[in-house]
């Protein structure tokens, strides 16, 4: 049977969503004290507002990001998934 | 002795996570002190003692979108969480797990004039298959640096010594081959097979095909996966488990969707070592379809809970599991290799059985922490003198 190309991307060649999932990572968004705004990912990911609301949505429906309400402000960070599907990339 | 790595309880990402606490734990019972350092966890406290080990965690406070430069970074906050410790400990050896670990590792090792080991769980050219970016070029080259940093590497399986002496052109005489271990204990718990069934859509009479692993490529689901189609024409009512997360899970389930079988396979996520262990007792078959894997812990904890292990014959499973003794081998990346495999298990009930008595036989033979520890201990003293 023929090898699927699509299990040998690197993570630099991953949709967007996943990019998100480990910037998000990365730049330390993993607990609830340390959520970033939209206008913050913005800065860190280079991806525009309606584009990354659509992501995170989409990771919150999956169980890997979380948002809360602060200040009248949406803040986001990883959940414990998500930080363990990240880490799956670096083991 | 202090301990460096990028996993521990309850940060638990692959094998060396569970490595740490095994060996930390065994090292504590042979008298010797253990000060193991690690990365925070959402709701872990930055310092505890587990059964006599101290667990210091660092908090890293700066990030970055590059993975590498993220990596730096923590590595500045391990040093620093040591550093408040070295001060008022006088350690004999550092140990560090990985690449991961190695510049606070390195950076130990030249400060306090003491000696390093590193243990080497896997590469980066076996993990990736090869090196296709810049990342693991650069990922490749710290493994080598860390190497040859270190006054001794200890891994785990002799087929990831010709692995690290042939890629990185390392002297034999510098490597150990220690295997993994597991708690064998852990593993006898009392287990309500019917009920854990039951909870994962198993009814009575089902086969239930259990498959236990990061959801990456190196541990050959995909394989699995397109086995199904085949195994179902056999056994219509099986049902198959796939246990773990990883970065190719949404890959893996269009691959599952694919077959036409997607109703009767079910991805559970990350789950705790309670749950994996209540699925393996209840299982009638665990695949370990692994392409690339140092040694393969996950059939050892299967080996422990007495179910029959199908597994690629690769580097260390190759080591692990005596081919029709105690387990089955097939072929690494052969979907109709797993489907045979498979139905070898299940077709003969008493041959699965006399698989599975003699594997336990050899799991409380050869795989104990104690051993571990006490062959670790080994090569401390060959470092220290």
């Amino acid at each position: 049977m023929g090898e699927s190309h699509s299990f040998r991307q690197q993570p630099d060649e991953q949709p967007n969503q996943l990019r998100l999932l480990i910037m998000l990572h990365n730049i330390g968004a993993t607990e609830s004290s340390k959520s970033l705004t939209i206008q913050q990912i913005s800065e860190w990911t280079r991806m525009d507002t309606p584009e990354l609301q659509t992501h995170l949505q989409k990771l919150i429906e999956l169980g890997y990001a979380q948002s809360f309400r602060s200040n009248e402000t949406d803040k986001y960070h990883l959940t414990v998934n998500g930080i363990r599907k990240v880490l799956s990339l670096y083991s | 002795m202090g301990t460096l790595t990028w996993e521990f309880p309850p940060r638990v990402v692959g094998g060396i996570a569970r490595h740490c606490e095994g060996l930390a734990k065994a090292l504590v019972k042979l008298n010797h002190e253990v000060y193991l350092f690690t990365l925070d966890f959402p709701g872990s406290p930055n310092y505890e003692e587990m059964d006599g080990v101290k667990v210091y965690r660092a908090s890293t406070e700066l990030g970055h979108p590059n993975f590498l430069t993220w990596v730096l970074m923590f590595n500045h906050f391990l040093t620093k969480r040591m550093a408040d410790v070295v001060n008022q400990v006088d350690f004999d050896v550092m140990h560090i797990h990985d690449w991961l670990a190695a510049f606070s590792g390195i950076s130990f090792k030249h400060y306090m004039k003491k000696p390093m080991v590193l243990t080497v769980h896997s590469t980066e050219v076996g993990r990736a298959q090869g090196l296709h970016s810049p990342d693991s070029f650069s990922i490749n080259g710290i493994e080598w640096w860390s190497m040859y940093e270190a006054d001794r590497v200890i891994v785990c399986s002799e087929s990831m010594k010709n692995e690290v002496c042939g890629h990185f052109n390392l002297p034999g005489d510098k490597v150990d081959v220690i295997p993994n271990a597991i708690d064998a204990t852990k593993y006898q718990i009392p287990v309500d097979h019917g009920a854990v069934r039951q909870r994962y859509g198993v009814g009575w009479g089902e086969k239930l095909i259990l498959c236990v692993g990061r959801l990456v490529p190196q541990k050959g689901i995909e394989y699995f996966i397109r086995a199904i189609p085949s195994i179902s024409r056999r056994y219509p009512e099986a049902k198959y488990i796939i246990v773990g997360e990883g970065w190719s899970r949404d890959l893996l389930e269009a691959e599952a969707r694919a077959t036409g079988q997607s109703r009767k396979i079910k991805f559970t996520g990350f789950a705790s070592d309670r749950e994996v262990i209540e699925l393996m007792t209840s299982a009638d078959v665990l695949v370990v379809p692994s392409i690339y894997e140092p040694f393969g812990i996950v059939a050892l904890e299967g080996m422990a809970t007495g179910v029959p292990v199908v597994a690629s014959q690769v580097d260390g499973l190759a080591e692990v599991i005596e081919h029709d003794r105690t387990g089955v081998f097939v072929y690494p990346r052969s979907p109709d290799s797993i489907a045979w495999g498979i139905d070898r298990v299940l077709s003969n009930p008493d041959h699965a059985r006399w698989l599975t008595e003699n594997a336990k036989d050899k799991l409380h033979k050869a795989y104990s922490w104690e051993a571990v520890a006490m062959k670790t201990v080994d090569v401390y003293r060959k470092v220290v003198e």
